[in-house]
């Protein structure tokens, strides 16, 4: 048996009371794709970290072609061969093409200089060899974003990598450059190179891996031969038996489309110059109405003008049947609109707030007397959300930067819940949440459209769009391209319309 | 073992601060009984209230991860403004209030440019710090300017009611009064949500941005009420008071008491605790007669050393 | 690009004010007040090379004052108690000034202390330091004692170069202050380190991502440092200058210079959010300011006019450069509107 190109064992990492991986197991031969899948959170970033040496393990080795490594230093895993390329962007924007391909190994001269006619030489042979074509010398914040993604790609091929980890490359590529970088990619295997694919887009994984690895909850949970799985055993691995059955269940029970009919939320032939246009649809009270689509879709951002975070430059708005064009979250508050974000860290809680302070954060105005807090009533609110949400564990005082991602996620919603929205926007609500918090915030979106709240999902996880929606909205580039009944579509066909084919 | 040292810095991070000063305190005590007289502790806390009065508005603004360099500049101005006023037979209460808009005034205008237009704090109130100086000194000349015939407003500075300095008394009542606003007004929540996370807090509905030009001027009227103070101690105003370096005690003194400047958790009671600190360090050192030298070594020292330990903590 | 064309813009602005004041300003456009722009703003451009350095890293350097009071005491010891030979001064001085820089970085890089905070400390510290070993205290009879040594006092030496290259009988052109070319040498060593070396980009990169500069497996720690030692480095540079030019050294050298060195810096156009500018832009804005004082100094407006003044100019910087990075924002954000359409 020939050694493996990289290979982990034993591996964990814990942040503070979170385990974001688990005794993970994980090997590269050369010449291999291998596949990484499993839902948000389920610890293939932490992995993929660890593997760079962007962080180091808690406990678990690192080894490759054989020879264990120094854990958590980047540039030991590069000298060893190991290149990455992020999800997020790692170029210096305002640096040119060919300094950010040979970041910090540029070719010197006399006095240390940079020899740039060599450098560029150098970068221009190496885009010849991968058949990529870039001006070396432009400036990489001024390139368009599927060219930057080249770039970051060159930048691993620029290393010689041995092993290459490629974290959602696809995000923002067109069709066009998936198939081109899968051809790039057959390319590096042919010269026994080793990748590894992480990607959410199962059609992804099954045109350009071998081996499959599937993680779920922190844990590697599956171990799989391209060849001998098929697509629907791979999604119940990757979420769960019970949640596939508990989705299969979903399905068969009453989805109630429209709600009780009365329109909530008016959106009409919305637009912003750049971002997306045209968007028109009613949201009905009583009804969950889920907006998927790729990333970069620019649902976030229709999501957040509706809010009045971002403001509209054509189109209208209409709550109840009232014209509105909010300047602020607060006015759009004020008309009874709540919103989740999508990255809970950056735009939802005050980490090191207390659970109180987070879930009272919307709502001040009403655990007040006059002109100052009523701590009485603030405990009060704060015990009652806890109770409502059976958020884990109890204590009130606790910062919010100490509880699971699922926790979380349901002070978050608490904290919005508080509010008594009429409308309550979601965006991607269970990233990052583990399986069992995820079920219960379904269930308590279902409660609250029971109780008549309009709520609008944006999701990109298929199985939560089938489990909770009672519509579904497909949006492509910045527009709404169909809105479907959640009975009246088949999954395959939900994925063609995603993916543009409408 | 090894393991034992970090766990002890951890735990003893967070009461690094008071475990120092109860170590300064003992020394000096030891080594000049006089130190732990009535007279200089109220002493010590007579010279700091200027100094404190302006570290108690700034660390709302440091909280949120700004700065204000100004504070110096305006302290002179507002004395100015106010011995103007009063010279020109003005009441005392509309003087003080001519003294108090001058910070009022210029904590609005750095409020405004840093969260309207988005401009850095450093820089920002660097260039008020120049500005107003300036303007202090068009207004006041680079001469002393004697405060005659006022006894009321030397009063604030210089007398006394129920045994404590009026200047005591005016330090612990602006204190209490924004350890009030800190615990127990939206205000004080919503300092600390914008410290944490601006954005969230902006899409949880609030304000941030008049929010934050309302601390800047928290803060301008903090050092003009400072002014006012130091104006009426000394019996004179001056456009050159507040000189260059008044900002940085200021700055310290917060920065010492836990805030840090890149916004987060901070308290205004901690303030006090680092305000003190480095009163408490000033004269006792002065009592022992540590050359000015040591005192300026010793100080840089110690806020390095005290903020690297509570560095550790995180 | 965009740095290259803001410098431009700053330099047509410079000339714009310097022409304004050529015109409007009696005795501007004269050889003598060359010399006194000149020679008395080389110092301040040269400290604000070396802030350019931890700004670039998004940080700052408060400390450069005292460093530049300390490396100046240091030669008055050297000199006036210790009488050492010229040249061990020199190398002494730039020494202790370019380790007092390598301690702010190493606090800021070891203690994971706030630049701000790191340098406010040192600020003190070496300013307390210079008291301690100050000549004046120790031997208070040297304190009207002139420093006279040549390797040091040769520093403030003008050269006649409109005589030397024969232009004098058609232009009457200032004597040119050795400070000058002094400052124009740092210059061009700097933009050469920044500009075309390895140390130089990685600077740029740690500055701008420093997460992409650590995954390059780029020392950030190292760069940092160096980054303060340079700034002490340079401070420690202009105190020789203004040493030469005193013929002594005082405690309170260099107080407020922090100030003069950050605001030229970002003036010219060294971005606070770090990564971005040259060390071009600095000195620009150093003359900028050093032109603007002087010819409202020759207009007759008042010493406190002109604070203002400064005020606003530093307020302007940050605002245009404020301008530039919304506009970048845009830009970028329309070439992702035209891939959505694509």
């Amino acid at each position: 048996m020939t050694t493996p190109l990289i290979e982990g064992r034993g591996l964990g990492r814990i942040y503070g009371t979170l385990t974001a991986l688990a005794d993970a197991d994980f090997r590269v031969m050369p010449g291999e794709v291998r596949g990484l899948v499993g839902s948000n959170g389920a610890g293939k970033s932490t992995l993929i970290k660890i593997l760079t040496g962007a962080v180091a393990p808690t406990s678990g080795t690192v080894s490759v072609m054989g020879e264990e490594v120094r854990l958590g230093d980047p540039s030991e895993m590069i000298r060893r061969g190991v290149a990455c390329i992020y999800q997020h962007s790692n170029l210096a924007p305002a640096m040119s093409v060919m300094d950010n391909v040979y970041l910090g190994r540029q070719p010197t001269g006399r006095f240390g200089r940079v020899n740039r006619t060599r450098l560029e030489a150098d970068t221009r042979a190496l885009m010849a060899r991968h058949g990529m074509e870039i001006d070396p010398l432009a400036t990489v914040g001024n390139l368009p974003t599927v060219k930057q993604k080249e770039v970051e790609i060159l930048k691993a091929l620029a290393l010689d990598a041995r092993v290459l980890l490629m974290d959602e490359p696809t995000g923002w590529l067109s069709a066009a450059d998936v198939t081109r970088l899968h051809r790039t990619i057959r390319t590096l295997k042919a010269s026994g190179v080793g990748i590894v694919y992480i990607s959410h887009m199962l059609d992804e994984i099954f045109a350009v891996c071998d081996t499959l690895t599937v993680m779920r909850d922190g844990r590697v949970i599956a171990e799989r031969d391209i060849a001998e799985t098929t697509r629907p055993k791979l999604v119940e691995l990757m979420v769960g038996e019970k949640l596939a059955r508990d989705s299969a269940a979903a399905a068969h029970e009453a989805r109630r489309p429209r709600g009780t009919g009365e329109v909530r939320l008016a959106v009409d032939g919305l637009g912003k110059t750049g971002v997306f246009r045209d968007v028109s649809f009613d949201l009905h009270a009583g009804e969950i109405l889920c907006v998927t689509g790729l990333i970069g879709s620019k649902r976030t951002e229709l999501m957040r003008v509706i809010f009045g975070a971002d403001r509209a430059d054509a189109g209208s708005v209409e709550v109840d049947g009232r014209a509105v064009a909010f300047r602020s979250p607060g006015e759009a508050m004020a008309a009874g609109i709540g919103f989740v974000p999508e990255d809970r860290h950056r735009d939802g809680l005050m980490l090191g707030l207390s659970m109180t302070d987070n879930l009272i954060m919307s709502t001040i105005p009403r655990v007040c007397r006059s002109v100052f807090l009523d701590r009485t009533k603030v405990a009060a609110t704060a015990k009652r959300l806890v109770s409502d949400l059976a958020i884990q564990p109890p204590d009130t005082d606790k910062a919010a930067r100490l509880f699971s991602g699922g926790n979380q996620q349901k002070i978050l919603v608490g904290k919005w819940l508080n509010l008594g929205p009429k409308i309550l926007i979601l965006d991607e609500p269970t990233v990052g949440v583990d399986v069992g918090a995820k079920a219960e915030i379904y269930a308590i979106l279902r409660a609250q459209r029971d109780a008549g709240a309009a709520i609008l999902v944006v999701s990109s996880d298929l199985e939560e769009v089938v489990t909770v929606a009672d519509r579904i909205a497909v949006m492509v580039s910045g527009r709404m391209v169909a809105i479907h009944d959640a009975d009246a579509i088949d999954r395959t066909r939900l994925i063609e319309e995603i993916g543009g084919a409408a | 073992m090894t393991a034992l040292v970090p766990t002890l810095g951890r735990r003893l991070a967070p009461h690094a601060l008071p475990l120092a000063m109860f170590a300064i305190v003992v020394a000096f005590a030891i080594s000049e009984p006089a130190f732990l007289k009535p007279d200089n502790l109220i002493g010590i806390v007579r010279q700091v209230a200027i100094t404190g009065i302006m570290a108690v508005g700034m660390t709302f603004v440091i909280m949120t991860g700004g700065i204000d360099l100004s504070v110096g500049p305006v302290l002179a101005l507002s004395g100015v403004i106010a011995w103007f006023s009063l010279d020109a037979g003005a009441p005392l209460l509309v003087g003080i209030a001519a003294g108090l808009s001058v910070g009022l005034v210029v904590g609005v205008l750095n409020g405004l440019i840093i969260a309207r237009i988005e401009l850095p704090p450093i820089i920002v109130t660097l260039a008020m710090l120049s500005m107003v100086r300036g303007a202090a000194l068009i207004i006041g000349g680079p001469d002393l300017h004697q405060i005659r015939g006022q006894e009321a407003y030397a009063a604030i500075g210089s007398g006394n009611f129920l045994g404590l300095p009026i200047s005591v008394h005016l330090f612990a009542l602006v204190t209490l009064l924004m350890i009030f606003v800190q615990k127990a007004t939206p205000l004080g929540l919503l300092v600390a949500a914008i410290g944490e996370n601006e954005r969230a807090a902006r899409l949880s509905g609030h304000r941030t941005r008049l929010t934050k030009t309302a601390l800047y001027a928290i803060c301008g009227v903090g050092a003009a009420i400072a002014g006012i103070v130091q104006s009426s101690q000394v019996h004179t105003a001056s456009a050159t008071y507040g000189e260059f370096g008044t900002e940085l005690d200021v700055i310290a003194s917060v920065v010492l008491g836990g805030t840090s400047l890149m916004g987060g958790n901070g308290s205004i009671a901690r303030t006090i605790l680092g305000v003190m600190f480095l009163g408490i360090m000033n004269n006792g050192m002065n009592i022992l007669n540590v050359p000015i030298d040591i005192q300026l070594i010793a100080k840089g020292a110690i806020i390095a050393l005290s903020l690297a330990l509570s560095e550790a903590k995180g | 690009m965009t740095a290259r064309s803001a410098t431009f813009a700053l330099l047509a602005f410079f000339a714009a004010t310097f022409a304004f004041f050529c015109v409007a300003a009696p005795r501007f456009a004269t050889a003598s007040n060359m010399e006194n722009l000149m020679s008395g703003f080389s110092f301040v451009a040269i400290l604000a090379i070396g802030q350019s350095f931890p700004i670039l890293l998004r940080g700052i350097d408060l400390s450069v004052g005292a460093i530049v009071a300390l490396a100046g005491m240091i030669v008055f010891d050297l000199e006036l108690i210790f009488h050492l030979p010229g040249p061990v001064i020199l190398v002494a001085a730039l020494a202790a000034a370019t380790l007092a820089g390598a301690l702010n970085g190493w606090m800021v890089v070891r203690l994971k202390l706030q630049p701000f905070i790191a340098t406010l400390a040192t600020l003190a510290a070496y300013r307390g330091l210079v008291y301690s070993i100050s000549g004046r205290q120790l031997v208070p009879g040297l304190s009207t004692t002139p420093i006279r040594n040549p390797w040091i006092t040769g520093l403030e030496t003008y050269f006649d170069l409109g005589t030397t290259l024969g232009l004098s009988d058609w232009v009457t052109l200032p004597w040119f202050p050795l400070g000058f070319f002094v400052m124009l040498a740092v210059l061009a060593a700097f933009h050469f380190l920044l500009g075309s070396t390895r140390f130089g980009r990685s600077l740029y990169t740690v500055g701008g991502n420093p997460e992409a500069a650590r995954l390059a497996g780029i020392d950030t720690g190292r760069v940092t440092l160096a980054a303060y030692a340079m700034s002490g480095f340079c401070a420690g540079l202009a105190a020789l200058l203004l040493v030469a030019r005193l013929t002594t050294a005082t405690e309170a050298l260099g107080t407020g210079m922090e100030m003069s060195a950050i605001a030229a810096a970002v003036i010219g156009g060294v971005s606070l959010a770090g990564g971005i500018g040259s060390v071009i832009g600095p000195v620009i804005g150093a003359f900028l300011l050093g032109t603007i004082l002087i010819g409202l100094t020759l207009l007759g407006i008042s010493q406190y006019v002109q604070q203002i003044l400064t005020g606003a100019i530093l307020l302007a910087a940050v605002g245009y450069d404020r301008i530039l990075v919304v506009r970048r924002r845009r830009r970028l954000e329309a070439n992702l509107a035209e891939e959505t359409r694509a």
